[in-house]
């Protein structure tokens, strides 16, 4: 019977390869895993440093989290809803409102202070009418 | 005059009997809006995450509703 080197008869030798070459890929595979964690550790702690998401929260902690709350609300799928509609519409409403109310407020004050003057102008002329009429001369 | 006075020393009482409560609920707020603060700047992590998983849900529960 004929043998040849490369393939023996048991397969005891090819069974080693096999596990040489497994064990190598293996390796490969866990060098590239390894490549891969650093590289999105390092991407994620540059887009933290770029974030500068503890700055943020130590100078704004409530709208940092409001912030969040947000950003999950539309991942989550809420933009396009009546709730956002309504909360947008009650938004302007209190926007509109803190707006117009202290022009509404500095129109009124003017205008009090324009009938103030007119009424003390009138009172003045009407003092001097009746100090006229008093001595008996015309108006 | 009486009808006055009686209104004046009603507005004084529900003012004294008042004013303490809201002292003490004040007090509570700024030490419950100190230690929130506290624990958002000790945990930014939990508490980011924990915010958008919040409105993760409320997103999805809109989303359904509409």
């Amino acid at each position: 019977m004929e043998t040849r080197p490369d393939n023996p008869p048991n397969g005891r030798a090819a069974i080693g390869d096999g596990a040489k070459k497994l064990g190598k890929k293996m390796e490969k595979v866990g060098h590239t895993a390894e490549q891969v964690w650093d590289r999105t550790r390092d991407s994620v702690s540059d887009l933290g440093t770029a974030l500068d998401v503890k700055g943020r929260v130590e100078r704004h902690p409530y709208g940092t989290v409001a912030a969040a709350v947000g950003i999950g609300y539309v991942l989550g799928g809420g933009l396009f809803t009546p709730l956002t509609a309504s909360i947008v519409r009650l938004g302007v409403r209190i926007g509109m409102r803190l707006a117009v109310l202290p022009l509404l407020k500095q129109e009124m004050a003017e205008l009090m202070e324009t009938i103030e003057d007119e009424d003390g102008k009138s009172k003045g002329q009407g003092s001097k009418t009746t100090a006229k009429r008093t001595r008996g001369e015309e108006p | 005059m009486e009808m006055t006075e009686k209104i004046e020393e009603t507005a004084r009482e529900i003012s004294a009997r008042v004013k303490p409560q809201l002292e003490e609920a004040k007090r509570r707020m700024e030490s419950l809006n100190t230690s929130a603060v506290a624990y958002i700047k000790e945990n930014p992590g939990k508490c980011l995450v924990g915010a958008v998983a919040i409105g993760f849900l409320i997103g999805k529960i809109a989303s359904r509703r509409g």
